[in-house]
């Protein structure tokens, strides 16, 4: 949608979160952007790579998130300004460049967009990525709406340039994954903002050691530089103080002042015209949430003697808040907090307008508008009986379920109690039992191979199992690579499995460096998983999972061997990849006259432990059956059945 | 005799590491898998009944219903089983030399059994290097290949699944004594098909103390710096015990004989043979086992009269020759087998797997009170 | 800009809903640009991260003649539920049903893992209109699948969906809004064939 680039100032479009987060770096004049592809993030980098030609920026999906934050500190030390962007796990894995980049200090503008997913709706955690800006000690703002995300992230340039450091904008899923109105500002204008952001980038080196924009851009001495640091986070909060970003709405002398934050005072919104009680509670909603400015909390918190606190995930706001009350005691006096740590508002899970008005109304003592009682009673019983759970489940000719089949298989007939190291990705649904519950640890992204790699050592203290991990392509790169070379040099025993589907299948397909595009759909030299292990000094055997009983084979064989890593690269292209989707390789159907159905002594095998969603069970006719809707023709399931009543022809 | 399914044959044999790797289970379904003489269970079947379960040797084996079955009599716990005739015997003038264990003996009535259509096919035991592999023949020459003992549990029955899939309706089975159970469970159909077949028209049983653990013994002989290199080229020969004072298993493989002391042999049996309370494959029609004594002969069993006109005929054709083997010899055999038995029937019992769960429970083995409690009273044979 | 025409209810909360891959996201920013594009005020929340892995998904749409909406309708609090998936319409029903909701229901279903398994069971047709039907103050139901998949491709399911909301005058929308939004979205080639998904939609729920 080229509209991110093309919508005219003044007029009001229907943007996603993290479109309005891209339009904001193009308004700001923002010429570098790097990322990894993360839920819900990804879209930030993909909307700004579809107009980079346009805009006349650089775009990036970098090998990972430390890396991408580095890509975009050069550009800000050659004086452009670069935004990077990344899921909250992300800032995990950038921290250590960020803690030194915070030290150093960046010249032209920078902003860092994490987005966390509170209620962990697409992830295996509800990380935070607040907590970061207070312990590398920068500025954090945080959007409560489109319009805001858009605004925001534009002004967050300025503000870093003002303080010279790196600048935090977090959104989360219910923002950047939700919709609303924005009023869209200008492009041309700001590309000429400062003499920074002209089109020559330079990269001044050999000014004064002190010197920020001229001299070596480092973070020693130390002290000199922290102490520097925090005279940019006082200036910030002289920001802070008057930013149109902190609003406060509701009455002079409220009964009860909320402070939230984010997505929640949209909900806190909700929740106050539920109940009816806008003229009885004051709203004060903080975009600037680290370092809070002092002066305005304390004039918000003279106004009544209780205050409830609203945000998700870990009490940060809450803290901070009452961080500043202690400090201001003798001046704003004892106030009653609700929030997080008296259990108001629950502790995990994401938020909504219920909650919080129900956390509301126990403070207010309102009674709730209920839905009657019977029609909950009915709608409950109906649903909760009736309408069966969707649990997750691979994708129609997913390569992903025909790897694990084969994996599993080799495993159990091995008989030594192996396991699999698992790692980030679609393949990380192999934790459910549509993945044969293959996964046996869990962690962050190249995990898998560094903890097998640690197993793979113990033979020496008698453990004898066999060690396996998986890793996806796009992982590799962004973090298994270390644990591989760790585990080659360390002669460690394990069979490490690339599930190489050719992409960053999870996140909506993005490239990543084994594949021969870049972010923008141009040629670039893909880097050889293959001669990369190899290098590495490791065995490689490449296997089309989809061939079951040659990949059951083959990993057979490998657990076999107790010298050192061998690497199996599973390759077959994932089913969503824009190569695959919607085209069939084979019209599949199931052979009535040969599936025996129930009397069969495979027990449903291809639906009840296969469990493509393409084949189904006929409960009427008790056989299985293809269903052509879902079906992706892979072709997979007709080795599944035993009799051989699953037929594939190939598509012409 | 009753039927459970495969989450009871989970727990009741594979869990508890009786499973000896027969392959009765394996081939039947797309379930049970035999990897380097192990059984493995690949995913979760919630079938309540199971031709697993039922085929098994291992669980729910009912001596008395076998025995009536087989025999037309309750079981009496004699040491050999119930039989007619024991002779000594040796492969005859007509059969080619090959690498027979003993006396070829076995290859010979099989071989026989083939040619005159008394059975269709024949469930062997090959071997691919080191690992015995289930084989199913229809030709003398293939059962010549498939001569001599693998001294590791087998999934041979494997085989005799695969003949069944194929519609080989009059199969002879070479089999252990935990195999031999099986096929007689198998004959009997547990499962009460309605259009069943017996599948199996001649058992001819070995001798069997114990069998090895197959991957075990592939890892120990791996580890033999001087045999790494024939294991790794599968180029294995024979395995023989030499009969006593020797205790040494004797391995040749393509460039040497190696002698390899039986104490370290030992610790490599099967956790299950010592529950098995067989030592002469006692549901067969003929059993075999060394001559001891004389080298190049076999021991013959010959329990039915389907067995005793087989080795009447191939001593007419000159496929076998016999002769009378010393009372001295069968006492000692006996000896021998009553050993096993009680001591196996010991363990069975402490374990907790004899004539358990009357009615909704399971059991290992069932027998009557009396006869148990005769075989576990008597003394310890020396021998 | 049109002018903006009276909204039953404000904010009206519609409800999109379905499975990984049957073209709910795409339906909802359909719908929400239409709106938009007249000059209401729309927020869309949407759940989709595990969209493509057989999850349910679902789509929260405010419409507002002045204001910005939280991206999550409260409880009990939907006007209509559209449904490209009949069982996921219970589901919702249970959350934010009431007794004046309405709904629109495509047929065919698409069975969850574990009903493939056979661990759940999949009620019958008849049985999920009639509680359907029960809960709600209308209800429609079309075999919008089968007939995408006459027009050549299930995809255009969302389509009609759309096109059949239309036609029940519950949001002040028309064929043009519909045809210029997605003419901006995907070109005038493809539009041709979602407009006549839409007139089908419509023509099945008329
Ligand atoms: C595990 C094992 C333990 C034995 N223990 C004893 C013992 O303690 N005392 C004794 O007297 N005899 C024992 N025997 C029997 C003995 O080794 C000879 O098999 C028997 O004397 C027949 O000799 P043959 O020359 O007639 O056999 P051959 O003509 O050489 O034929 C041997 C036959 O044995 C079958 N076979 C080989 N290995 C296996 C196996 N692992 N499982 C099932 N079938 C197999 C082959 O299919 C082949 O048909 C044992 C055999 C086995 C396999
Ligand atoms: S061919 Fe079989 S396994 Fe592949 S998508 Fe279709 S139903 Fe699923
Ligand atoms: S039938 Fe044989 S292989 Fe199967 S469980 Fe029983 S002993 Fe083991």
């Amino acid at each position: 949608m080229t509209r991110l680039i093309e919508a005219e100032e003044g007029s009001r479009q229907l943007f996603m979160g993290n479109e309005a987060i891209a339009r904001g770096a193009l308004e700001a004049g923002m010429k570098v952007a790097a990322g990894y592809p993360g839920t819900p993030s990804s879209e930030i980098i993909e909307n700004l790579a579809e107009v980079s030609e346009k805009a006349g920026i650089y775009v990036e999906w970098s090998a990972n998130e430390k890396v991408a934050m580095e890509v975009a500190a050069a550009a800000s030390f050659a004086g452009l300004r670069s935004l990077c962007v990344m899921k909250q796990n992300g800032v995990n894995v950038a921290s250590d460049f960020l803690l030194h980049l915070a030290g150093s200090g960046t010249r032209a503008g920078m902003v860092l967009v994490p987005c966390d997913d509170p209620g962990a709706l697409s992830s295996v955690n509800e990380g935070e990525s607040r907590h970061f800006a207070r312990l590398v000690e920068v500025p954090l703002l945080e959007p409560g709406d489109f319009q805001e995300a858009k605004d925001m992230v534009k002004w967050a340039f300025t503000l870093s340039e003002e303080i010279r450091n790196l600048v935090m904008v977090r959104s989360v899923t219910r923002l950047s994954h939700a919709s609303g109105n924005v009023i869209m500002g200008n492009i041309a204008e700001s590309k000429n903002l400062e003499a920074e952001t002209k089109n020559s980038a330079f990269f001044k080196h050999d000014g004064f050691i002190l010197d920020q924009m001229e001299g070596a851009v480092i973070s020693a001495p130390v002290t000199y530089k922290h102490g520097q640091q925090h005279e940019k986070l006082k200036k910030a909060i002289e920001f802070f103080e008057t930013s149109p970003f902190n609003t406060y709405t509701g009455p002079e002398n409220p009964e009860l002042l909320v402070i939230t934050s984010s997505v929640c005072s949209l909900y806190t919104n909700e929740a106050l015209q539920m109940l009816n009680a806008k003229d009885r509670v004051g709203l004060l909603k903080l975009g600037t949430t680290w370092p809070l400015p002092p002066k305005l909390v304390a004039k918000h918190l003279k106004m009544t003697d209780k205050i409830l606190i609203v945000e998700e995930v870990i009490p940060f706001l809450e803290e901070s808040v009452k961080t500043l009350a202690a400090e201001l005691g003798p001046e704003i006096g004892v106030k009653t907090f609700f929030g997080k740590r008296d259990n108001t508002i629950p502790s995990t899970g994401e938020l909504n307008p219920d909650i919080i008005a129900s956390a509301l109304s126990g403070i207010l003592g309102i009674d709730m508008e209920p839905v009657p009682e019977a029609y909950t009673k009915r709608a409950g019983e109906l649903a909760f009986l009736n309408a069966p759970v969707r649990d997750l489940t691979f994708c129609p000719g997913c390569p992903h379920r025909a790897s694990f089949w084969s994996i599993k298989n080799a495993l159990t007939m091995d008989n030594r109690e192996g396991f699999i190291c698992g790692d980030i990705g679609c393949y990380s649904l192999a934790m459910l039992p549509s993945g044969f519950s293959a996964l046996k640890t869990l962690h962050s992204m190249g995990s898998g191979t560094g903890v097998a790699s640690g197993f793979g050592k113990l033979g020496q203290f008698g453990l004898n199992q066999p060690v396996v991990s998986v890793c996806g392509d796009s992982t590799f790169f962004h973090s298994a690579m270390p644990a591989l070379v760790n585990a080659v040099h360390h002669r460690s025993n394990l069979t490490m499995i690339i599930l190489d589907n050719s992409g960053t299948g999870m996140t909506g397909f993005q490239p990543h460096p084994g594949l021969n595009e870049d972010a923008l759909g141009k040629d670039a030299p893909a880097v050889d998983i293959e001669a990369v292990v190899r290098a590495a000094g490791a065995n490689v055997t490449v296997c089309d999972p989809f061939d079951l009983a040659e990949t059951r084979e083959t990993v057979l064989k490998l657990l076999e061997d107790n010298n050192g890593v061998n690497v199996l690269i599973l390759r077959q292209i994932c089913a969503l990849s824009p190569e695959k989707k919607g085209k069939k390789q084979f019209e599949m159907s199931v052979d009535e006259n040969i599936c025996v159905g129930e009397n069969c002594g495979c027990n449903r095998l291809c639906t009840r432990i296969f469990s493509c969603p393409g084949l189904t069970w006929d409960r009427e006719k008790k056989v299985s059956r293809i269903d052509e809707v879902i079906c992706a023709g892979c072709g997979v399931c007709a080795s599944i059945c035993p009799l051989q009543a699953i037929n594939k022809k190939e598509v012409a | 005799m009753q039927v459970f399914g495969s989450k009871e044959l989970l727990e009741d044999v594979i869990n508890r590491d009786l499973c000896i790797g027969c392959g009765a289970c394996v081939g039947r379904c797309p379930y049970f898998k035999s990897y380097k003489g192990k059984t493995a269970m690949l995913f979760e079947c919630d079938l309540s009944e199971g031709r697993c379960f039922a085929h098994c040797p291992k669980v729910e084996v009912d001596l008395d219903s076998l025995s009536t079955t087989f025999f037309q009599k309750a079981y009496d716990g004699n040491p050999l089983g119930s039989y007619m005739e024991i002779l000594g015997a040796k492969a005859g003038d007509k059969i080619a030399k090959a690498e027979f264990q003993n006396g070829g003996s076995v290859s010979a009535l099989i071989a026989l059994a083939l040619e005159t259509g008394l059975i269709d096919a024949a469930v062997l035991t090959d071997r691919e290097g080191i690992i015995p592999t289930p084989r199913l023949v229809t030709n003398a020459q293939e059962v010549f290949e498939c001569a001599s003992s693998k001294y590791m549990a087998a999934p041979t029955l494997s085989a005799l699944n695969n003949g069944i899939e194929q519609g080989f309706e009059r199969m002879g089975v070479v089999a252990t004594p935990c195999q031999a159970t099986a096929v007689a469970k198998i004959r009997t159909n547990p499962v009460k098909r309605a259009n069943f077949i017996d599948p199996v028209n001649l058992v001819i049983g070995l001798f069997c103390t114990w069998a090895l653990d197959t991957r075990q013994m592939l890892s120990f002989l791996s580890d033999q710096p001087d045999m790494a290199d024939d294991i790794r080229s599968a180029d294995i020969r024979s395995m023989d015990i030499p009969p006593p004072p020797e205790e040494v298993m004797v391995i040749e493989t393509g460039t040497k004989k190696t002698k390899i002391p039986l104490k370290e042999i030992r610790p490599m049996i099967c956790e299950s043979c010592q529950f098995c309370p067989d030592m002469t494959a006692e549901w067969s029609d003929i059993s075999v086992g060394a001559f001891e004594g004389k080298p190049g002969w076999n021991t013959l069993v010959i329990r039915t009269k389907k067995g005793k006109n087989l080795v009447e005929e191939a001593v007419e054709k000159g496929y076998l020759q016999v002769e009378k083997i010393p009372e001295e010899s069968i006492k000692h055999l006996a000896g021998a087998a009553l050993n096993k038995k009680r001591n196996s029937f010991i363990k069975n019992v402490e374990k907790g797997l004899v004539n358990t769960g009357e009615k909704e429970g399971r059991s290992a083995i069932r027998l009557s009170d009396d006869v148990l409690k005769k075989i576990t009273a008597q003394k310890e044979n020396a021998v | 800009m049109t002018d903006v025409k009276t909204l039953s209810h404000d904010p009206y909360n519609l409800i999109i809903t379905g499975v990984g891959g049957q073209g709910n996201v795409l339906a909802s920013r359909v719908l929400g640009n239409m709106l938009s594009n007249k000059g209401f005020f729309v927020t869309i929340g949407e759940t989709f991260g595990a969209s493509q892995r057989g999850g349910s998904v679902m789509s929260h749409l405010r419409i507002s003649k002045d204001k910005t909406c939280s991206p999550q309708i409260p409880r009990g609090k939907a006007h209509m539920v559209v449904a490209l998936e009949p069982v996921e319409t219970l589901r919702v029903l249970m959350e934010y049903g009431n007794p004046n909701v309405k709904a629109l229901c495509n047929t065919r279903p698409i069975h969850p893992v574990g009903v493939i398994t056979g661990a759940n069971n999949y009620p019958d047709t008849r049985d999920l209109k009639s509680w359907i039907e029960e809960l709600t103050e209308s209800a429609w139901f079309i075999d919008a699948t089968d007939m995408a998949v006459k027009l050549g491709n299930p995809i255009f399911g969302n389509i009609m969906m759309i096109g059949a909301l239309a036609s029940q005058n519950e949001l002040p929308i028309d064929r043009k809004d519909f045809e210029a939004v997605i003419l901006a979205a995907m070109g005038p080639e493809k539009t041709k064939i979602n407009l006549m998904a839409y007139d089908k939609g419509m023509e099945m729920a008329g």
